[in-house]
């Protein structure tokens, strides 16, 4: 395993009391794999990324349990410092919002550039080739004349392409995308998709993309952790969870999306709001919503039980869902 | 009725926020502040509002609390100075001059041989009615241009914005120096209308910003697509959504108006005697500082503590208002 | 189709670029809105897709006279309403109602959710006696699912899919004929999405509403849709029943569009082939000349630049009739079937492609 996150806990405290964001979260990625977290808002999927990736806000955020093992080492346990090593050369990230994401005043070579002079110590002229290079695998076109322009004279797509090539620089072997696609268009989330898979087949890095997107999961994922209330429902390689997922919120999520290739059906939405998250409501997180919600469901947590070798399901009746 | 849900409010906004565009910033802050009763009261509580949330937010504010009394006490004593002084501000008398403290006479008296503690006291009702009346006839005017120039835009909104401009231009003290010492009432009307002249572009460029950013929401287009007339726009969506910023600024700058009038006075533009006022008084005892050094201590103590009082609770309204601007 | 409630004929938005502070003088323009036609009929739905920046939402605001239209007509009924003013335009807005994208920014936070359903009453008081208005406002909540008792409470104390409820029940309470969505489900959560599609669906039949769905989410526009016509650069280019768009398409936008969409469900990896689009969409200030969509089609040729095609029927499809046969603004259409259409292309990206925006 490239990384494993075991047991993961984190905390806000906020004034309505304390706010479990991610609550016992455990997924692992290989080397060359794509791991998809998918979930809604609040169901603590960015939170478990900033953790491993250490960027969490503290405070108000605190790790309060749990283990990231990134290449044999426990990341919690690392000194800042040593941290810092480890981020940008080892494991990138790539966010929503590009444009906020780079520096307004610096012209994107200068940016790129600068992973190369900083990290690697090279002289300005080589750093500067090297941002030109990253430019054209990432497809920009004219890169040696565009590397001289400034984020806010690139385009949605073109700016998250820059963001890639940003995570990209140092050749790290897992690159976390929180949402990568979101604020772009269909026809351009398609260009940019296409891009991370080809360099992600590339060069063997492991993918950890976060989306509440099904479609986009569908498309490029190997294997799914899907998140609810800071806990992980189900996880699963991506062919067995859409041909019949094993939790009622995975189903539920599923049924409540449009098809393209299936019209007329009515949508079954889910019933009701996610939790929030200083009073997630006690037994399983989804009861009050779930149609297969018994009284087991209402006092006993469900356990991540194994439904086969390599998947698991948080849900007292899985096998009832499997069959549904 | 299909797919209905009232749940006791399983989550409030907090949760269940956002989507597709700012989905992960709403996750990131969804352990914040975000709109849930105080004792978690669903739905069906009590309603709440921006201003009782921020009422709510105030009453537990030292800042806030601290500011306010002292205000509430100056209110008071500049309406009714002679519930705690039986004394007359110009009652003088030369043979007392420059003499200390003694009974009856607790702050002593200055170089005209005036009680300190009467003048200051009364000093307090002219500081009050400038600060009062400046800041209201700056707020008025400044947020009816303001809003003008933010509601009507385009050429109106030029014109305003560049006689905003010239008027900033204007350094304060020195336009005071020039306009003012051709005035010779000894009221405070000149002050007031010199401060009003030159502090309304101040709230004039808040409200205009704060109505443009109302104008542009959606549910002013929203009632603009129901036929709502102008006036109803104004009045029910724009002016209420714009109104805290400009109290905001207007009670920060009551304190710096009071001390305003005090550098006038003490330039010898502002009020004039027979007036009672801070600054003169403080104009008046600074040559005598070595001798009598309290004559200056209370009047000076009595505007800073005034003035700073403002600002606090100006600070502490803002952040009750909108914590985002902290 | 049933009788037509709206008519849009040669729409266009265009707002001047101006330099200058005082003396202000126009440098170019805005090419938002660019030769829009269409028709709505009586309880129909009418989707609208695109990207960002397509003109859809200008649309929409000219469709609710919240933007004047710089030329072109919209005919309610007949009457153009885009030269009304003063009570005949107010006589007309009870008609055409819209609902909003952002749940957060449509709801005057200053007001309870109360005042604002029952808003619409106060501007139109001859729709509803005032004795009336609370037990409508009550209805109205109860209408779209949420429970009365909270008509004295501030918008900020409901989440994003309960605010969007709150959104449509005030569209709701003059009974309009056309309701304008603008994005209505974009913002909120995937669970969420669905209750407020359902909603909607249910409100048409419930009151007859016609539905002009604005979205660019094609698998939801789809969903809800009787005809879609599909926008690129302020123009509609393709416009046809749902079946005739999303199983038939024959203008390459439209193609591209559809073959980008990720289907939820990872066999479809291997059978589909995509088309990846090259650049991006040119910047609406500097449209290219002829066909809006050569300088990233993958069919362009010099005909193209020359020539802008007008959005009918291609005469070769004409004559055979079928699914193909419906409007598209192409001089090249083809009907490919979906998911085996046009072999993987990457178109290069040259000229307008490059632009920001």
């Amino acid at each position: 395993m490239l990384l494993e996150v075991r047991d993961l806990r984190v905390e806000f405290h906020t004034r309505d009391g304390v706010a479990k964001a991610v609550d016992g979260v455990s997924y692992g990625v290989d080397a060359g794999e794509t791991l998809a977290v998918l979930g809604e808002s609040g169901s603590g999927k960015s939170v478990t990324a900033q953790a491993v990736m250490g960027i969490l806000d503290v405070p108000p955020g605190r790790i309060t349990g749990g283990e990231v093992v990134f290449r044999g080492r426990d990341l919690l346990k690392l000194k800042e410092d040593e941290r810092r090593k480890v981020r940008g050369a080892e494991m990138a990230m790539i966010f929503q919002d590009a444009l906020s994401s780079l520096n307004p005043v610096l012209s994107v070579g200068d940016q790129l550039a600068e992973m190369f002079t900083v990290h690697r110590g090279m002289s300005r002229r080589d750093a500067r080739a090297r941002a030109v290079e990253l430019m054209d695998r990432v497809r920009i076109p004219a890169a040696r004349e565009r590397a001289g322009q400034y984020p806010h004279q690139f385009s949605g797509g073109m700016r998250q392409r820059i963001m890639i090539a940003m995570a990209l620089a140092l050749e790290p072997a897992l690159i976390i995308a929180d949402e990568p696609t979101t604020a772009l268009d269909v026809t351009v989330q398609a260009q940019v998709m296409e891009l991370l898979a080809e360099l992600r087949r590339e060069l063997g890095m492991g993918l950890i993309l976060i989306t509440h997107d099904l479609g986009v999961v569908a498309d490029v994922a190997d294997r799914i952790a899907v998140m609810y209330a800071g806990r992980i429902v189900e996880s699963a390689p991506v062919h067995d969870v859409y041909k019949a997922p094993a939790h009622p919120y995975t189903r539920g999520l599923l049924d409540s999306v449009p098809r393209l290739d299936l019209k007329g059906r009515e949508l079954r939405a889910i019933k009701g709001l996610p939790p929030n998250l200083t009073r997630v409501p006690p037994g399983c997180a989804f009861h009050p919503r779930c149609p297969l919600a018994r009284d087991v469901c209402r006092t006993d947590e469900p356990p991540l039980y194994e439904v086969s070798a390599t998947r698991g399901s948080a849900c007292h009746f899985w096998r009832e869902c499997l069959d549904d | 009725m299909p797919e209905q849900h009232y749940e006791p409010e399983p989550a409030l906004a907090g949760a269940a926020a956002g989507g597709a565009v700012d989905l992960d910033v709403v996750e990131a802050r969804t352990p914040e502040r975000r709109p849930q009763g105080p004792d978690g009261s669903g739905p069906r509580g009590k309603p709440r509002s921006l201003w009782s949330d921020a009422w709510r937010d105030l009453r537990r504010n030292p800042v806030f609390l601290v500011s306010a009394l002292v205000i509430l006490f100056l209110v008071l004593i500049s309406l009714w100075p002679s519930a705690i002084t039986s004394g007359s501000p110009l009652t003088c008398d030369l043979s007392k001059a420059q003499e200390g403290s003694r009974a009856g006479h607790p702050f002593g008296f200055d170089g005209q041989g005036c009680d300190v503690y009467t003048r200051t006291v009364y000093g307090a009702r002219t500081s009050v009615a400038v600060g009062v009346l400046a800041t209201l006839g700056v707020a008025v005017l400044g947020s009816v241009l303001g809003a003008l120039a933010g509601f009507l835009g385009g050429a109106w909104d030029s014109v305003l914005s560049r006689v905003t401009d010239v008027f900033f231009a204007i350094p304060v003290v020195l336009g005071g120096l020039v306009l003012l010492s051709v005035v010779t009432s000894d009221t405070v009307w000149p002050v007031i209308g010199f401060i009003v002249l030159l502090g309304w572009p101040q709230i004039s460029r808040i409200a205009r910003s704060a109505v443009i950013t109302a104008r542009q929401n959606d549910y002013v287009q929203a009632a603009r697509a129901l036929g709502a007339s102008r006036s109803r726009l104004v009045l029910r969506h724009i002016a209420p959504n714009a109104v805290a910023p400009v109290i905001v600024v207007a009670t920060i700058a009551l304190g710096t108006y009071i001390a305003l009038e005090a550098t006038l006075s003490y330039l010898g533009v502002g009020l004039k005697p027979p007036s009672v006022s801070w600054g003169i008084d403080i104009s008046a005892a600074s040559p005598y500082i070595r001798n009598a050094p309290h004559a200056l201590l209370w009047p000076s103590g009595a505007l800073a503590v005034t003035v700073l009082a403002f600002i606090m609770l100006g600070d502490a309204v803002r952040d009750a208002l909108d914590p985002k601007l902290r | 189709m049933t009788e037509p409630v709206l008519e849009v004929s040669g729409l266009v938005k265009h707002y001047p670029l101006t330099r200058g502070v005082v003396f202000r003088k126009q440098v170019g323009a805005v090419r938002a809105v660019d030769g829009v036609d269409f028709t709505l009929g009586r309880g129909e739905t009418l989707g609208i897709v695109g990207e960002s920046g397509c003109g859809k939402s200008t649309v929409a605001k000219m469709l609710v006279n919240l933007e004047r239209p710089t030329a072109g007509s919209i005919r309610y009924k007949g009457e153009d309403i885009t030269r009304l003013s003063g009570r005949a335009l107010k006589a007309v807005r009870r008609n055409i109602q819209m609902v909003f994208q952002d749940p957060y920014t449509s709801l005057n936070p200053r007001m309870t959710v109360g005042d604002i359903i029952g808003e619409p009453y106060e501007i139109h008081p001859e729709a509803a006696p005032k004795g009336d208005r609370r037990r409508r406002v009550r209805e109205l909540l109860d209408v779209v699912g949420l429970d009365p008792e909270y008509a004295n409470r501030y918008p900020h104390q409901f989440s994003g899919g309960q605010r969007q409820r709150i959104g449509i029940a005030r569209g709701l309470a003059l009974r309009p004929e056309v309701i304008v969505a603008d994005e209505p489900v974009s913002a909120l959560d995937v669970s969420v999405q669905a209750q407020v599609v359902n909603l909607m669906d249910r409100l048409q039949s419930e009151f007859g509403l016609a539905y002009v769905f604005i979205a660019h989410d094609l698998s939801i526009v789809r969903h809800l849709s009787d005809r879609v016509g599909v926008m690129y650069l302020g123009r509609i280019v393709e416009t046809g029943t749902d079946t005739e768009i999303y199983e038939h398409p024959t203008h390459p936008y439209t193609q591209a569009l559809l073959s980008a969409v990720p289907v939820p469900d990872p066999r479809a990896r291997e059978r589909r082939e995509r088309i990846i689009l090259g650049g991006d969409v040119p910047s609406p200030t500097d449209v290219p000349s002829g066909c809006r969509f050569r300088t990233r089609c993958w069919k362009a040729r010099e005909r193209c630049a020359l020539e802008a095609p007008a959005l009918a029927v291609p005469a070769w499809f004409e004559a055979s009739g079928g699914p193909a046969a419906h409007d598209s603004a192409c001089h090249f259409a083809e009907a490919v079937p979906v998911g085996r259409s046009a072999p993987e292309q990457v178109v290069p990206v040259e000229g307008h492609g490059n632009g920001p925006g």
